[in-house]
């Protein structure tokens, strides 16, 4: 086991690295760049441009600057924005927690409540409590989290004046829990909402499809309880891809939520690399792609090992 | 409903009568049953992130709005458009001796007293040094957004803590606005790249507030300035800078009490809120002005400056196009009257040409043009003249509603004399992006029309000669440098725009900029369509705003103060 990780670590090297040249070359083909700021300001000369574009280091060939950048990565400098001239390390520092906390709540929300709700329309097929429920997580997985994020804002926010209309806490106050909480639901609730129904879907099809299983029939030839048959022998077998979707979100905890952190004001990873993509500030978006797309290849290992310890039959060599 | 509307109009004419026996201009003085209240916060909303608050890197509106409440110069601009001092004592002119000509006419140097006391808000001195320091730095850092009027200093002198001498190796027309800020030495002198330091988000200022907490996407908070200049004043103890995602969200929040101001509303947003009683709207125009610039040399990548557009070349196209235009439409329908039309790129301040006017909106007169010159109506209701049709595309950025809307009137509105638009339009990080290496199609000479704004700033001069000079037509020659986009050459425009920059005499300025901009009209180079009104808002229990062009919202945001 513990070389089979090893080995998936030492693989992950290239195709990382592979993944930080396509990035790098995808961010410089974008049109405009990160000094096209400046451009629109009439009192910015040829000279001033040219001056800038040498202490942001953009005048060096393409190849050269992608290695600088990844020789200071590697040892720990990430190099600061073009634009705040703050530390990209300090930069995501400082965005992280709140969107950790933010997704954070919306993982656990939607694992505690998908599992139930998987587990139950699985096990009621074609019951009015399935129908309504297949009927409400499909509406919810094909809904885009703009306009549900909007919705939410305008009815919850606007019209009945229940939630803040967006922010993560009322500024100028001290830390109140009842006020982070208020600013907490409707985000939580808009992503929750679409990514329950992916989770409750992905688990019922499977339950389904180990509930037709024989040695469940055997199961309950033996006399076990329902309650035992499917909480211990048939989730722990149909967990399986539901592991991988779980698995799957754990990047989205670092990288946040693009869209919805848009909407609500959250002041998190998803709204820094979002505004850094509208100024074309490349070190923190490069910092910011390294680590999720590491994330990413971590989250798969970590999903891959879990199958072992859910499914003994799998073997790693 | 009619109340704070109301009391707010008597409060202006108190003000204004009590105006008239004390000369205090600014301060907002008898407000509402008994002038300011001392205390309170305010948050205010932007919808935009500051990204530095160090005067040096500012790059965005957003970030002197915010800094403005640190950030000091020497002369600021008043709301008329005229200079006057904020750290310094007097303006410095030729009249009062604070400004001198070498004895050759061709250097200058400008006295700075500053004003005495003076504190950075923590407590150290400010000081000559400080303004000597500012210009070395702007000189030495290689990240500064810009050198203009630093760059034309040769030294400066500080014979003794309150004055210093700058000394100019020519003469600098816009002087007063070189030291819009000073920089304090104490604090960076020390520092190896102040861009790298804490400056950036907490700058030590001389303003009305510090800024006390600096969470990027979340909030900027700026606490009362013990050390101000001004006794008793701010009367808030507290500016919270909101960071909200979109200037819709900031209008709900401002609905919804859950912020007291807001910063740059779009014009038609303004509908959305002015029929709310619990807030007021303030609706100025700007500087800015949005125009039509109509290419007079080919349409093509890297054109050759001195080829003819085969359509717009001809001058009686360009005015039918004026005529067919419809500007009092477009302010009515799509901007709600918030605009005021515009005749020129210099809309305001000592410079705006009053008498330069521009032909208004009569069709008719569009078709007679045409007829005129010889552009035919062919079978599909387009005309043409020895086989050109008059067929024409119209760029601007992609995503802005009320640009995109004003096209669709364009169309119809030219088609009814028979030239047909097509539109092209670009994201504005293309076509806004002035660089000849991007590809900016105004720079490359690849448009027939193209709306965008621009503003020309309180002293024209660079903006005029920049743009409407011969001289500065980009093209390969030049390695695409000005910005002269219509490719406009005119032997008259440009002796006046060189007699301009070549005096300090404002009013022989005035008359010089007004005359090159009259031959600009005169050809119609550029279709001018209305002033971009700066539009912010702020719940009707907040008090003291006043608007000016030159300067941000927050610029006198010592004077605000909240009553219930």
């Amino acid at each position: 086991m513990g070389r089979y990780v090893a080995r998936r670590l030492i693989q992950a090297i290239p195709l990382l690295l592979g993944i930080s040249v396509v990035s790098f070359a995808i961010l410089r083909a974008v049109p405009g760049g990160p000094l096209s700021a400046y451009e629109g300001n009439p009192y910015v000369t040829d000279a001033d441009l040219a001056r800038l574009e040498q202490a942001f280091g953009l005048d060096q060939p393409l190849h050269l600057q992608y290695l600088s950048w990844l020789g200071r990565f590697v040892t720990g400098d990430w190099g600061y924005s073009l634009v705040s001239h703050q530390p990209v390390l300090a930069l995501i520092g400082e965005r992280l927690p709140n969107t950790l906390y933010l997704m954070g709540s919306v993982f656990v929300v939607t694992v505690v409540l998908s599992l139930p709700i998987g587990v139950l329309t699985a096990t009621r097929q074609y019951s009015v409590f399935d129908h309504v429920v297949t009927g409400t997580t499909f509406a919810f997985l094909s809904t885009p989290t703009f306009w549900l994020g909007l919705l939410l804002i305008i009815v919850f926010g606007l019209q009945l004046r229940l939630f803040p209309l967006g922010g993560i806490a009322t500024p100028g106050t001290p830390f109140d829990l009842a006020d982070r909480v208020r600013h907490l639901v409707l985000p939580v609730t808009t992503i929750a909402l679409v990514q329950l129904g992916s989770h409750v879907r992905y688990l019922r099809s499977s339950m389904l499809e180990t509930l037709g299983q024989e040695y469940l029939r055997t199961a309950h030839a033996k006399g076990l309880a329902d309650r035992v048959v499917v909480a211990r022998h048939a989730l722990k077998n149909a967990a399986l891809p539901y592991v991988t979707v779980v698995a799957l979100d754990i990047p989205e905890l670092f990288v946040g939520a693009l869209v919805t952190e848009q909407i609500f004001g959250w002041p998190g990873m998803g709204r820094l690399f979002w505004d850094s993509a509208t100024r074309s500030d490349y070190p923190v978006l490069m910092g910011i792609l390294a680590v999720s797309s590491a994330l990413i290849v971590l989250a798969n290992l970590a999903a891959d090992v879990f199958y072992g310890y859910l499914d003994p039959r799998i073997r790693y060599s | 409903m009619a109340g704070p509307r109301r009391a707010a109009v008597l409060a202006l004419a108190a003000a204004l009568l009590i105006g008239a026996c004390a000369p205090a201009p600014g301060t907002p003085g008898a407000a509402v049953g008994g002038g300011p209240v001392r205390g309170g916060t305010v948050i205010f909303a932007l919808w935009q992130e500051p990204t530095t608050l160090a005067p040096l890197y500012i790059n965005q509106t957003v970030g002197t709005v915010v800094g403005n409440v640190v950030n000091e110069g020497l002369i600021r601009t008043d709301a008329d458009g005229s200079y006057v001092p904020q750290l310094a004592k007097t303006l410095p002119t030729l009249e009062n001796g604070g400004v001198k000509l070498s004895s050759d006419g061709k250097k200058m140097s400008v006295t700075y007293e500053l004003l005495p006391g003076l504190k950075w808000s923590d407590g150290q001195p400010v000081t000559s040094a400080d303004v000597k320091f500012t210009w070395e730095t702007w000189m030495r850092d290689p990240k500064v957004v810009n050198r203009a009027g630093f760059m034309d200093i040769e030294a400066i002198d500080t014979p003794n803590e309150t004055t210093a001498v700058v000394n100019y190796r020519t003469i600098y027309a816009a002087y007063a606005l070189n030291f819009q800020s000073v920089l304090p030495r104490h604090v960076l002198e020390n520092e190896a790249d102040i861009s790298k330091s804490s400056y950036n988000r907490m700058p030590i200022g001389t303003g009305p507030f510090k800024i006390t907490d600096f969470r990027s996407g979340n909030s900027i908070t700026a606490e009362r300035n013990e050390n101000y200049r001004v006794k008793d004043k701010p009367y808030l103890d507290r500016v919270i800078f909101k960071s909200v995602p979109d200037s819709k969200v900031a209008i709900a929040q401002l609905k919804a009490g859950e912020v007291q101001g807001m910063w740059n509303l779009l014009e038609s947003e303004t509908r959305d809120v002015e029929n709310e009683a619990s807030i007021k709207v303030f609706a100025d125009p700007g500087p800015s002005v949005e125009r039509i610039e109509l290419n007079t040399a080919r349409n093509q990548d890297q054109t050759d400056p001195n080829s003819v557009h085969p359509v717009l070349g001809d001058v009686a196209v360009r005015r039918a196009l004026l005529h067919a235009t419809p500007i009092p439409q477009i302010i009515d329908k799509i901007l709600f009257n918030k605009v005021r039309p515009a005749s020129s790129p210099v809309s305001q301040g000592w410079a705006s040409p009053k008498d330069v006017k521009q032909e208004g909106y009569d069709p008719n007169k569009a078709n007679d043009e045409l007829e005129g010159a010889g552009w035919r109506k062919g079978a599909d209701g387009v005309r043409a003249k020895n086989g050109v049709r008059a067929a024409l595309t119209i760029t601007t950025t992609t995503g802005n509603q009320a640009r995109e809307r004003i096209e669709q009137v364009l169309i119809d509105a030219y088609k009814a004399v028979g030239i047909d638009l097509r539109i092209q339009n670009q994201p504005s990080s293309v076509l806004l992006s002035g660089s000849w290496a991007s590809g900016d199609p105004r720079k490359r000479g690849s448009f027939d029309l193209v709306m965008y704004a621009s503003s020309p700033g309180i002293d024209p001069h660079t903006v005029v000669s920049q743009r409407y000079h011969s001289k500065n037509v980009p093209s390969v020659a030049n390695g695409g440098v000005g910005q002269n986009y219509t490719r406009f050459k005119d032997a008259e425009a440009d002796k006046a725009i060189d007699e301009a920059g070549a005096t300090l005499d404002q009013q022989k300025r005035k008359d010089a900029y007004a005359r090159a901009l009259a031959r600009l009209n005169d050809a119609v180079a550029i279709i001018w369509m209305y002033e971009r009104a700066d539009i912010d808002a702020h719940l009707a229990d907040l008090f003291g705003w006043k608007n000016n062009p030159w300067q941000e919202v927050t610029s006198n945001i010592e004077d605000w103060y909240l009553k219930k």
